[in-house]
């Protein structure tokens, strides 16, 4: 058996380029299909849940399905379809009608973090992704089930 | 019917690279081939799902890169394996092998599906053999060939082909296990009898017999890489 040539090297450089190229560019892809930067939103604490707004910027007729995550666990999913006349005089959205509410009513005394994301389908509803609306919203459940912000949250 | 080591009848040109570096190489060509497939495996299916176009791509430059290498190297389809004057002896080289692969996937069917075999026929299995082939041109006739050069024939080459051959089946718990011992089993025969017919024919009565033995459940319909979860 010969021994290879310097032709070889080259190759296996070019195929190593070659790959990355491919890989960068799939990740890129399935960023832009799967997790478009195109949801804006916000969520902040109310005395009985967590209430707030959602776009979808490349679709802005189109109510967004929320879901909220207590303290890393599924909580309940809504549809941002409430008035939120607010959100549409900032010009956030083209409407009014993106505002959520959920209400928390089955959670222990003592500080809580919960988390809102968009849901977004692709392809064909056989994938799905979250991306989460605004920050963690850090907040305490009082004796009586009340809610209040975290005091210590940023 | 033992052959020779390919690394040592190795001949140098004037443009051929220092013998080092040459021996270097193939664990590079066998890493560069194991990057293709687990981009195919992994990479395609989470970023574009089921394109067959798009995971043709790290599939034509693993191809192009052995055919390439094979070219650069001298090898003929003799040399890969591709013959038939050593077929009956690789055969009976994988005789009891494959016998008792086959009794012990049998057993394991049988108890762990209490005493019946559910798995059905399926069409696809009659391409088996041209798949099982597919692979065991790239696992012996490739990544073998390529280990014996750096490694020297023997143990260590025979290892490097059995995990190379079981990481390509993660994550699969039960498939990584058998294809580190079928991988090293028919990596030992390549080296004694380099006939890829054989060890495709010894390829394909063990994937049938899994297939059809042992319940989907445990081998979640043969799937490995991203697809194993879905």
């Amino acid at each position: 058996m010969k021994l290879p040539s310097t032709n070889l090297v080259h190759v296996l450089i070019g195929k190593s380029i070659l790959e990355t190229v491919l890989v960068g560019s799939l990740a890129v892809i399935a960023f832009l299909t799967i997790l478009p930067p195109y949801f804006h939103g916000w969520g902040e604490v109310t005395d009985y849940g967590v209430a707030g707004w959602a776009v979808d910027n490349g679709s802005r007729w189109e109510r967004v399905e929320v879901q909220l995550f207590i303290d890393g666990n599924f909580f309940d999913t809504a549809v941002a379809n409430r008035s939120r006349p607010d959100v549409s005089s900032a010009g956030w959205a083209v409407d009014e009608w993106h505002g959520y509410a959920f209400v928390i009513n089955s959670l222990s005394a003592g500080p809580h973090e919960a988390r809102v994301y968009a849901l977004r389908n692709s392809g064909n509803a056989t994938r799905k992704s979250l991306q989460l609306m605004g920050t963690p919203i850090q907040f305490v459940v009082g004796s009586d089930g009340k809610l209040q912000k975290h005091s210590a949250a940023k | 019917m033992k052959e020779s080591t390919i690394a040592s009848d190795s001949q140098s040109s004037p443009e051929t690279l220092a013998a080092g570096v040459a021996r270097a190489l193939p664990l590079w060509e066998i890493a560069s081939v194991m990057t293709s497939c687990l981009i195919a495996e992994w990479a395609v299916l989470v970023f574009v799902g089921h394109s067959k176009w798009v995971m043709a791509i790290p599939i034509t430059l693993a191809f192009g890169l052995m055919l390439f290498s094979h070219r650069e190297c001298g090898e003929t389809l003799r040399d890969l394996g591709l013959r038939t004057d050593n077929f009956v002896f690789s055969c009976r080289l994988l005789f009891l092998p494959t016998a008792l692969a086959v009794f012990l996937i049998v057993s394991f069917g049988w108890f762990t599906s209490q005493s019946s075999f559910s798995a059905p026929w399926r069409w696809r299995f009659a391409a088996l053999p041209l798949w099982a082939l597919l692979q065991q041109y790239v696992l012996n006739g490739f990544i073998n060939r390529r280990a014996q050069i750096a490694l020297g024939a023997g143990p260590k080459s025979i290892a490097l082909v059995a995990i190379a051959f079981s990481i390509l089946h993660l994550p699969s718990p039960l498939l990584a296990l058998l294809t580190l011992v079928a991988g090293a089993t028919w990596a030992f025969v390549y080296q004694r009898a380099p006939n890829l017919y054989a060890l495709a024919l010894s390829h394909t009565i063990a994937s049938l017999t899994l297939a059809l033995t042992v319940s989907p459940r445990w081998l979640n319909g043969l799937r490995v890489g991203f697809k194993y979860f879905g």
